[in-house]
C-alpha cells in the first residue's frame, strides 16, 4: 500500500518517431507532463534534472517540461518537488521521448493521507507514513522518533536514548512493529526497551490506525507500525548513497551507506550504519552517561524466478550499546523524593564523556527473513514467509565487587515466524485475502547474573488464522475480516519460598477478533470511512508471572496467574479531503473501550525488604475507555510555502474504579511552515543550488493534567514549547548531486520535562541542537 | 486453493512437532551471591555492666517477596556506652556467605548509616577506610535516658563520602544506592 507512486508502472514511455537514429544523434527531445497522483492535476514548479547532462528544468503550469538536444544514451531523470520526495527514474535515449510522470504529492510525505494509490489494493484503515526522504533528513533519529511528531503518535522515553512508539495510547504488548513484514521479537513488556530496529535500511514506516491491523499478528490492539524497505529500482547500474550527521548534543556522529544493483538474475542492497554518542546534555547541565553506540547491517536480495515466481531474502543484525543517566538509578522510594527535589541530578559531572559504564544495555537483534510470493494468475497471490530471530538483551547494573560487568538481567529470546497468505481477486472488485501466522518463541534467562529473573524462561506457541474479504461498490469499498489466535504458553518461573523451586505453568488461549470498515467517497475530493473492529489479548508472560523489585522503577511488581484475555471495541471515524493538490485536510477519531483491561495497579501496600520499604504494584483487570481525536493538514500556498498542522488529543478512564489511566499521552500540537524556492539557484557555472528549503517548526505538549495526584511519585511535567529551524538544499555540481541539511532543533534551549519520559523524575529533556547533514547519491 | 492448503498443512504438521518435541528444561535457579538476607548489630556493653549483649538482627530468607521479614529488637541500658558491630551474611546460601567482607574490600565505596527515633540515642564511628573516612561496620553506641523507638541502620554504595556532613553520619547528601535499609525496635530501659 505505500508509495505505489515508485512504481514503474506508473511510468510510460511512449516512443513518439519510429525512425531510427545513430548512436551519435544528439538531437532527441525529451519532454513530459507531472501530475498529482491522486488528484490527477498537472503540477507546476517540479524540477526536473538530467543527471548526466546537469540540465535541469521546471514544469509550466500544465505540467509540462522539455529538454531538446540531448544525446542518445544512457539517463538518470531526478523530479523533485516542495514537499515530495525525489523520484529518479533511468531512461535509454534513443529518440524522442515522452515520459508522463505521477508525483505521489501530499499524501505519502506529510502524514496526511489521503486516498491511497489503485483503491483496490488499500485497506480502508486511515494511516499514515514517513518516507525515505524524512528518514536521510533525519538520520540523527531513531525508529521511534522519525514518526515522533506524526498525528496520534507519542513516544514513552527512558532518558534521550530510549523510547518506544505510542500510537493512540497504546504501546508495548499492545502495539505490533514488523520489521520487513515481520512480526519484531524482542522484549516489548518493558518500557525502557526501544525496538531495535535501524531505520536507515527502511525506505517508508507506516502507521496504520484503523482496526484493519487484523492482517498482522502479534496481539495488536488496532494499530501497527509498518517499516519496510522499497524494491530495489530495476536500475542496471551499480547505485548508491552515503548519509553523513553530526550533532552538537551529544556530539553524535551517524553514518549511513548504500549500495544497490538491479540484474534480472539477481538485484541486491546492502544496508550499514553506525551511530556514536556521548554524554547529552540538558539547557544547564550534562546527562553523564546517556552515550550510544550503534553498528547495524542489513542485506536484502530481490530475484525474480520467473514472471510468476518473487523471492526476496533479508539478513540484518542490529547491535546497541546504551547508558541509562546515572542519576535515574535509585534503589528506594525516599531516593525518588530525595532525587525529585533536587534541581541537578545526582552524580552529575562538568565534564563531556563518551564513556557508557553502568548502569547500560548492551542489546543485539538478528534477523533473517525468505519470503516468496508467486502469482498462480494476475489474480491469485500465493505469499510465504519464514522467519528467524534472535534478540539477546543484557543490562548491566551498579554492582558490589566488581559485579558491574556481570549483567543484571540477561535473556536470550529465539522466534520462528512463518506466514503464508493467499489473495485473491474476483469478478466484480470482490478481493478474498486469507492467511496463517505461527510464531514460536523461545525466552531463556542467563542464570549467570546472579539475580532471580523478573521474567521467567517460557515458550511459546501462537498461530492465527484470518479472513478478509472486500468488495467495491461504485464509491463506496467494503472490507470485513475475521480472525482467530490460539496461543500456548508453557513458562517455567522459579518460586521464592525456601527452597527454591521451579513451578511449570502452562497456559492456553482463544481470541477472536473481527473487523467491519466502510469507505465511501462522497465526492471526487471527500471521503469519510468507518471503522469498528473487536479485538482479543491475552495476557503476555510478564503480566502473568512478573514477580520482584524492578529497580528502574522501584516498585515490587507481580503478575497474576489468573489473568485472562482483553477484550477490546475500537470505533474510528475519519474524514479526508482534497479540493485540490495545494490543500488537504484529515480527521480522526476513535474510541477504545476494553473489557478487562490488564494494567499495573498500585497496591496498598509498601513492602518491607532489606534495601528498604517498597510500592507494591500487581497486574490487575478492570474496564476502561480511551478515546482521542487526530487532526492534520497541509496547505500549499504559492507554490512555494508549506504549511502544516498536526493534533493529537487523547483521554484515558479505568471506568470501574472511575479514575483516570495512568501513562497516557496529554494532548500535543505540532505545526511547521515551509518556503521553497522554484528551480536551479545558479551559483557558478559548476555549481547549482536546487530545493532550497526553509523550514520553521514548533511543538506544543500540554500538561498532563488528566491524572489524580496519588497515582504518580510526583506531580506531572508543565507545558512546554519547541521551536526547530531546518534549511536544506540539493547541491548540483557537474553530474554530482549532494544534499546539505542544517538542523537546530530546541533552539530556545528549553528546560523541560516531558510526562512519558520516565527519566523526569530524576533530570530535564535535552538541550538545544544542531546537526548538519549531507547526502550523496550515485 | 489445494496447493494452499497443502502448504499449510505442512506448515502446521512441523510446527506442531517442533512444539511437543522441544519441552523446555527447567532453568538453573540463579546463584544470588550478592544477596543480603541477614542483618546482625551486636552490641556489647563497654564497659562490662553485666546487662548482657544485646542483638539486633533484621531477616529476610526469601528476599524481596514472599514471606515477610523477621525482625528482633533489643532491651538497652539506660545511659550507657555499647561497642557496636555490623554483621551481613546471606543465609539463603549453605553454607551463609559473609557479605562484611565484601564490604570490608570495598570499603571505599561504602557507609553505613544510623537513624533513630529514640532520644539520647547516637551512634558514631569507630572505623575508617584507607581514605579516612567513616565506613561504620565498627561503632559507638551511647544511650541517654529511658524511651523507645526505632533505629534505622542504611547501607549505601558508592556514596559521595566527602559531601557535606557525609563523614558525620548524615545521609541526606550521600547520593549513592540502598543495599541496606532496615528498622528496628530498641527500648532504652
Amino acid at each position: 500500500m505505500y508509495s505505489k507512486v515508485l512504481q514503474w508502472g506508473l511510468i510510460l514511455l511512449i516512443p513518439f518517431f519510429c525512425q531510427l537514429l545513430t548512436a551519435q544523434d544528439c538531437d532527441i527531445i525529451v519532454q513530459g507532463r507531472v501530475v498529482d497522483e491522486a488528484s490527477q492535476l498537472p503540477l507546476s514548479y517540479v524540477n526536473v534534472y538530467l543527471q548526466e547532462t546537469g540540465d535541469g528544468a521546471a514544469t509550466d503550469d500544465d505540467g509540462q517540461f522539455s529538454f531538446s538536444g540531448v544525446c542518445s544514451g544512457h539517463y538518470h531523470m531526478i523530479f523533485s518537488h516542495i514537499g515530495c520526495e525525489d523520484y529518479k527514474i533511468h531512461i535509454d535515449l534513443e529518440k524522442d521521448t515522452v515520459i508522463n510522470i505521477n508525483l505521489g504529492h501530499t499524501e505519502t510525505s506529510l502524514g496526511t493521507v489521503v486516498i491511497q494509490g489503485q483503491k483496490n489494493n488499500v485497506g480502508t484503515q486511515p494511516n499514515l507514513s514517513v518516507n525515505r526522504k524524512k528518514i536521510e533528513d533525519s538520520n540523527n533519529q531513531n525508529l521511534s522518533g522519525l514518526i515522533e511528531n506524526e498525528a496520534g503518535v507519542h513516544l514513552i522515553k527512558n532518558g534521550s536514548g530510549i523510547s518506544k512508539p505510542v500510537v493512540q495510547g497504546m504501546y508495548g504488548n499492545r502495539l505490533t512493529i514488523l520489521n520487513n513484514g515481520v512480526a519484531q521479537s524482542g522484549q516489548q513488556w518493558g518500557n525502557d526497551h526501544s525496538p531495535e530496529i535501524d531505520p536507515f535500511a527502511a525506505d517508508n514506516i507506516t502507521i496504520i490506525k484503523g482496526a484493519s491491523a487484523i492482517e498482522y499478528n502479534g496481539g495488536n490492539l488496532g494499530s501497527v507500525i509498518l517499516v519496510e524497505p522499497k524494491r530495489i529500482s530495476r536500475e542496471p547500474h551499480l547505485h548508491g548513497q552515503v548519509n553523513y550527521s553530526y550533532e552538537t548534543n551529544g556530539r553524535g556522529n551517524n553514518i549511513n551507506a548504500r549500495l544497490e544493483k538491479y540484474s534480472s538474475k539477481l538485484a541486491w542492497r546492502l544496508n550499514g550504519t553506525l551511530r556514536k554518542y556521548g554524554d547529552r546534555s540538558t539547557a544547564d547541565y550534562f546527562l553523564n552517561n546517556t552515550g550510544l553506540q550503534e553498528a547495524n547491517l542489513a542485506l536484502q536480495l530481490e530475484k525474480s524466478w520467473n514472471e510468476n515466481l518473487f523471492i526476496d531474502f533479508y539478513a540484518s543484525t542490529f547491535n546497541n550499546k546504551l547508558g541509562v543517566l546515572r542519576g535515574a538509578h535509585v534503589s528506594s522510594p525516599d531516593e525518588i523524593q530525595q532525587a525529585f527535589s533536587q534541581s541537578i541530578p545526582f552524580f552529575t559531572e562538568p565534564n563531556f564523556s563518551y564513556g557508557v559504564d553502568a548502569p547500560r544495555q548492551h542489546v543485539t537483534h538478528q534477523l533473517v527473513k525468505l519470503k516468496a510470493k508467486y502469482y498462480k494468475s494476475p489474480k491469485a497471490i500465493i505469499e510465504l514467509v519464514l522467519a528467524g530471530q534472535l534478540n539477546d538483551r543484557e543490562e548491566f547494573d551498579i554492582r558490589r565487587s566488581g559485579r558491574s560487568d556481570i549483567p543484571a538481567l540477561s535473556l536470550k529470546q529465539y522466534t520462528f515466524n512463518t506466514e503464508l497468505t493467499f489473495t485473491k481477486y474476483f469478478d466484480s472488485e470482490w478481493k478474498f485475502k486469507t492467511g496463517n501466522q505461527n510464531i514460536i518463541t523461545d525466552n531463556t534467562n542467563n542464570p549467570d547474573t546472579g539475580i532471580l529473573p523478573l521474567i521467567p524462561d517460557y515458550i511459546s506457541w501462537e498461530s492465527g488464522w484470518f479472513a478478509t474479504l472486500s468488495k467495491k461498490i461504485k464509491s463506496t469499498q467494503i472490507k470485513s475480516g475475521l480472525r482467530f489466535d490460539y496461543e500456548n504458553q508453557k513458562a517455567l518461573t522459579i518460586s521464592n519460598t525456601i527452597p527454591k523451586e521451579i513451578v511449570r505453568y502452562n497456559n492456553q488461549f482463544f481470541n477472536v477478533s473481527g473487523l467491519l470498515a466502510i469507505e465511501v467517497d462522497i465526492t471526487d475530493k471527500q471521503s469519510v470511512s468507518i471503522n469498528t473492529g473487536l479485538s482479543m489479548r491475552n495476557p503476555e508472560v510478564n503480566e502473568l508471572y512478573s514477580n520482584g523489585l524492578h529497580q528502574g522503577v522501584s516498585g515490587i511488581e507481580e503478575g497474576d496467574i489468573n489473568l485472562k484475555s482483553e477484550l477490546a471495541h475500537k470505533n474510528t471515524l475519519e474524514y479526508k479531503w482534497l479540493p485540490s493538490p495545494s490543500f488537504s485536510v484529515s480527521a480522526l477519531g476513535y474510541h477504545q473501550r476494553f473489557k478487562d483491561y490488564i494494567y499495573l495497579s498500585p497496591q496498598d501496600e509498601i513492602r518491607p525488604t532489606i534495601r528498604g520499604s517498597f510500592p507494591v504494584f500487581k497486574y490487575e483487570q478492570t474496564d476502561a475507555n480511551i478515546y482521542g481525536f487526530d487532526f492534520a493538514t497541509q496547505f500549499t500556498i504559492n507554490d512555494a510555502f508549506v504549511g502544516l498542522l498536526k493534533y493529537s488529543y487523547l483521554k484515558g478512564d479505568d471506568v470501574k474504579n472511575d479514575v483516570p489511566l495512568v501513562f497516557m499521552p496529554p494532548i500535543s500540537f505540532y505545526g511547521s511552515l515551509v518556503y521553497a524556492t522554484h528551480g536551479p539557484i545558479k551559483i557558478s557555472s559548476l555549481v547549482k543550488l536546487d530545493n532550497l528549503e526553509f523550514e520553521v517548526n514548533s511543538k506544543y505538549v500540554f500538561q498532563q493534567t488528566h491524572l489524580l495526584a496519588e497515582q504518580d511519585f510526583a506531580p506531572t511535567p508543565d507545558a512546554y514549547s519547541l521551536l526547530g529551524f531546518k534549511v536544506s538544499t540539493n547541491i548540483l555540481y557537474t553530474s554530482l548531486k549532494l544534499r546539505l541539511f542544517l538542523k537546530a532543533d530546541n533552539v530556545l534551549n528549553v528546560r523541560y520535562r516531558d510526562y512519558l519520559n520516565r527519566q523526569r523524575y530524576f533530570a530535564d529533556d535535552v538541550g538545544a541542537s544542531y546537526t548538519i547533514g549531507v547526502n550523496i547519491k550515485f | 486453493m489445494y496447493r494452499f492448503t497443502s502448504i499449510s498443512a505442512i506448515l502446521l504438521a512441523s510446527f506442531t512437532l517442533i512444539l511437543t518435541s522441544c519441552d523446555k528444561d527447567d532453568p538453573i535457579i540463579p546463584n544470588e551471591e550478592e544477596l543480603i538476607t541477614t542483618v546482625n548489630y551486636t552490641l556489647t556493653p563497654t564497659p562490662d555492666n553485666g546487662s548482657g549483649v544485646v542483638v539486633l538482627s533484621f531477616i529476610d530468607l526469601d528476599g524481596d517477596g514472599g514471606n515477610d521479614p523477621v525482625i528482633v529488637g533489643g532491651t538497652l541500658q539506660a545511659n550507657s556506652q555499647y561497642t557496636g558491630s555490623l554483621e551481613l551474611l546471606n543465609e539463603a546460601e549453605s553454607p551463609a556467605e559473609n557479605i562484611t567482607e565484601e564490604i570490608q574490600e570495598e570499603d571505599e565505596d561504602h557507609q553505613f548509616f544510623f537513624e533513630s527515633t529514640v532520644e539520647g540515642l547516637q551512634v558514631s564511628y569507630s572505623d575508617m577506610d584507607d581514605d579516612g573516612k567513616p565506613v561504620g561496620l565498627s561503632t559507638v553506641l551511647t544511650t541517654g535516658a529511658p524511651a523507645s523507638g526505632v533505629l534505622t541502620i542504611i547501607l549505601k554504595h558508592e556514596p559521595m563520602k566527602s559531601a557535606a556532613g557525609v563523614a558525620d553520619g548524615d545521609v541526606t547528601n550521600a547520593q549513592g544506592e540502598t543495599d541496606i535499609q532496615v528498622n528496628i525496635p530498641v527500648d532504652v530501659q
